[in-house]
């Protein structure tokens, strides 16, 4: 805005950073403020520890690499790097920080500074954390290997750094921006229907032209290399390679190129910025169409025998928000995806854990799927707002509207995991009838527990969401590092079942085990509800107070 | 005797260390458009979210309709519709489908609900956009929306925190005529306005609460009587001979507000 001068503009980032501050010290003065940074500290140790970890990895690599001479092996290091940076946030947005910037709008702050915060607070983001945190010891590594090249691979990386920061934000800011609307969002999904159908179609090929001798897979080797080196994690790569050559005008051009991308991100990015910073509203249905007047039937709602009016109220709401979510829904195609994904791999013996045991492939992807549902279970009301309002003032009682939500997310569960077999069908090889039923068993064990759970924290720990914006969806930390706790133990007692009917050699004896623990599972879920009524009333202003949040 | 719609005795709520309602008793008989002011934090919304169930009050009783709040209060809510403060919505239904939802889960069969849904959509003129999500309405319209929701059950006792508050003069119409529409059909209405003009011309009886405590109560000629009765004791602030007390006044006088035009904000110029 004209007529900021710079020091306006500090002052006004300033500000920004404090009132942060300020909303992160009044938080700690509740029990579950305190509880949520002891859950922070820990969720940050571990994601510390493996990141350092890691770092230890990628830049003894680095070291390695290049003190063998062959320093363009580092694009095996900044493809990874790239790939988590990119992929870490849209799989566990719980974890990932994020701000809306859309209630800085009506403060006279200019362009750049608006686009500075976003940058800056994407900055915070544990991926990019991470993700910076491995470059600076790839730097280090190739530092350590090749002294000379220190500052020519830090300022590489640096712009590296700068374009995978720039990327995540540019590919948030548009999907969030196609999700917003209907009619966008149902061509994004039938694009992306048709990418996992062309998706499958890689494997059978993969098999089909698949180099039949090591002259073939050097050749295939070879025109991979070249496809990556035209993309910024090879150019980087090459541009450090070359300056170790002492090719400096080669390694100039590949970091110009890097350049280049990092100035084409930040241009598509600016363009959604600018569209942000003019105030747009991404109206659901902004044309609308209107309808004569007198013709206002509305359709009756959905009813199954047997089943109360209150919970299929819910169980129907329930279905239209999902159905309205973009970032939901492609949160629980993820599995699927992620079975494609190994798929592909298949009918490469010992590649990995799938492709030699491709019996355990429907266990995984439905265990995948329930992991992926904790998005929903452990914040049932998270995305009803103010809406919890209602339900408290309602004659509704609270275990109809948790059974409600409860039913709508085994109803999920159970379309992905007919989903996930028939991808199992086709990708793998269909899942013998025992695999099947001791995986059902299993579910049937898991599912009841994480809902149990996932009611209570509900209740303990909720956290308003915006359901249709992506990364925008940060859980309590309790819940996450709770719902961590649940996910060990279902998955040591998971695995234990399993190795136990592997050692017997009969899957049967899993498959009961499984149902024996789906009882005890039952058991807690139904003790769980009998007590929600209770929990509700007592938390009414705990859960008012934070779900009705500005 | 009639059973009140509402009572409640010696009902208090602290936070902390702050007492926001206090000792309140309130008697609202069945039937009558109730007027529920104060001034800012004096205690208004705070009560009414106790009398819909929304808080749990520290100490006291409630009862609506003869039933005690806390002992039976699915009983309550079944016979009330509510307003709150938030509005209570949720975003990404379409009205039809909010609508249909709350009918739902105040036990409506389908059929009813869906008819009602479409019936209340019409009159409150919101059936011109079926498509459109309650997140993409203006805030009159979500306004509409929210009392449609409360009454589509047919409440006997309507609670409204602040109903007419960013409302236009059409969508204010509106809500006015179904509001009296109600009260001619037999149901009380419980409502909290900082719009003095409106809840004058609507309500028959009125309390005020100030500081938490209330500190007035009655229909609004009982109200007007006790002022000027103040007045002439020289307890309060003097009245012009043979005005009319509007509600204002009276609620000025009650509250002690004084409009101050003294203060002067220099850099406002």
């Amino acid at each position: 805005m004209a007529g900021m001068n710079a020091a306006q503009v500090r002052d006004q980032l300033k500000a920004i950073a404090l009132v942060r501050w300020e909303i992160f010290l009044h938080s700690l003065r509740t029990t579950r403020g305190t509880l949520e940074l002891f859950s922070r500290i820990v969720i940050g140790a571990v994601i510390t520890s493996g990141g350092l970890g890691g770092a230890a990895l990628l830049g003894g690599f680095a070291w390695y690499v290049v003190s063998q001479g062959s320093p363009e092996f580092l694009a095996f290091l900044l493809w990874p790097v790239f790939m988590f940076w990119q992929f870490f946030p849209v799989m566990a947005t719980a974890f990932s920080e994020t701000l809306d910037t859309s209630n800085l709008l009506r403060f006279p702050l200019n362009y750049r500074s608006y686009v500075l915060v976003r940058v800056v607070y994407g900055a915070l983001d544990p991926a990019t954390l991470l993700g910076s945190l491995w470059l600076i010891a790839i730097t280090l590594g190739v530092g350590i290997a090749a002294p000379r090249m220190f500052l020519w691979t830090a300022i590489v990386l640096a712009l590296f750094g700068i374009f995978n920061l720039l990327l995540t934000q540019m590919v948030f800011a548009w999907v969030e921006r196609w999700l917003a609307q209907r009619r966008t969002r149902e061509i994004f999904a039938v694009l992306f229907f048709l990418a996992m159908i062309s998706l499958q179609l890689i494997g059978p090929m993969m098999s089909r032209f698949r180099p039949k001798s090591a002259s073939g897979l050097v050749r295939v080797g070879g025109e991979v290399n070249i496809a990556q080196r035209v993309l910024p994690p090879g150019l980087a790569a090459h541009s450090i390679a070359s300056m170790v050559r002492g090719q400096i005008g080669t390694s100039l051009l590949m970091f110009g190129f890097v350049g280049v991308y990092a100035l084409a991100i930040l241009r598509m990015l600016s363009v959604r910025l600018r569209a942000q910073y003019r105030g747009e509203n991404l109206s659901e249905v902004a044309k609308s169409e209107l309808v004569k007047r007198g013709d206002n039937a509305v359709r009756a709602g959905w009813d199954v025998r047997g089943v109360s009016a209150p919970i299929m109220a819910v169980f129907e709401k329930e279905f239209h928000y999902l159905s309205r979510s973009g970032p939901m829904l492609l949160t629980l195609i993820t599995p699927i995806i992620m079975l494609v994904v190994f798929g592909i791999g298949q009918g490469r013996p010992g590649t990995g854990f799938l492709q030699r045991s491709p019996d355990f492939a429907f266990p995984v992807g439905a265990a995948y799927t329930l992991l992926l549902l904790t998005n929903l279970v452990y914040n049932n009301f998270g995305a009803d707002g103010g809406g919890i309002q209602f339900f408290l003032v309602s004659p509704a009682r609270f275990r109809q509207i948790v059974v409600g939500k409860n039913l709508t997310h085994m109803t999920v569960l159970a379309g992905e995991m007919v989903l996930v077999w028939i991808g199992v069908s086709l990708l793998f090889r269909r899942p013998s009838l025992a695999m099947t039923v001791t995986t059902i068993a299993g579910i049937l064990f898991a599912a009841p527990l994480n809902l149990a759970v996932g009611n209570l924290l509900s209740l303990y720990a909720p956290k308003k969401i915006a359901f249709e914006t992506f990364g925008r969806q940060r859980a309590s930390q309790v819940t996450v590092l709770t719902s961590f706790g649940v996910q060990l133990v279902v998955f040591v007692l998971g695995a234990a079942v399993f190795v136990l009917g592997r050692y017997y050699r009969d899957l049967w004896i899993s498959a009961g085990l499984f149902l024996a623990l789906a009882v005890v599972s039952f058991g807690m879920y139904f003790v769980v509800l009998g007590r929600v009524d209770g929990v509700a009333q007592r938390r009414r202003e705990i859960l008012t107070g934070e779900l009705c949040k500005a | 005797m009639d059973i009140p719609a509402i009572r409640t005795e010696h009902l208090t709520r602290r936070f902390g260390e702050l007492v926001a309602v206090e000792d309140v008793n309130l008697e609202v008989a069945s039937g009558q458009f109730f007027g529920f002011l104060g001034p800012n934090g004096a205690g208004k919304s705070t009560t009414i979210k106790m009398l819909t169930g929304l808080l749990a009050p520290t100490s006291g009783t409630m009862q609506i309709l003869g039933i005690d709040f806390e002992q039976q209060p699915v009983d309550v809510k079944r016979q009330i519709g509510v307003v709150p403060e938030g509005m209570a919505l949720f975003g990404r239904l379409t009205g039809a489908e909010y609508l249909n939802f709350v009918g739902r889960m105040y036990g409506l069969d389908r059929e009813t609900a869906a008819k009602r849904a479409g019936e209340l959509l019409e009159f409150m003129q919101l059936a011109d956009q079926p498509k459109k999500l309650v997140t993409d309405y203006s805030h009159g319209m979500q306004k509409k929306l929210a009392l449609a929701a409360a009454v589509i059950h047919g409440p006997n006792i309507l609670f409204l925190d602040e109903p007419f508050e960013g409302v236009d003069a059409i969508a204010a119409g509106t809500l006015k005529s179904m509001l009296q529409r109600m009260i001619a059909r037999g149901a009380t209405i419980f409502l909290t306005s900082h719009v003095l003009e409106i809840v004058e011309r609507l309500c028959s009886h009125v309390a005020i609460i100030h500081k938490g405590r209330l500190v007035a109560q009655g229909s609004l000629e009982e109200l007007r009587a006790g002022v000027e009765a103040q007045a002439a004791s020289g307890d309060g602030d003097q009245l012009a001979p043979g005005k009319k007390l509007t509600l204002e006044e009276i609620f000025l006088h009650t509250v002690g507000g004084v409009r101050s035009a003294e203060q002067e904000l220099s850099w406002l110029g």
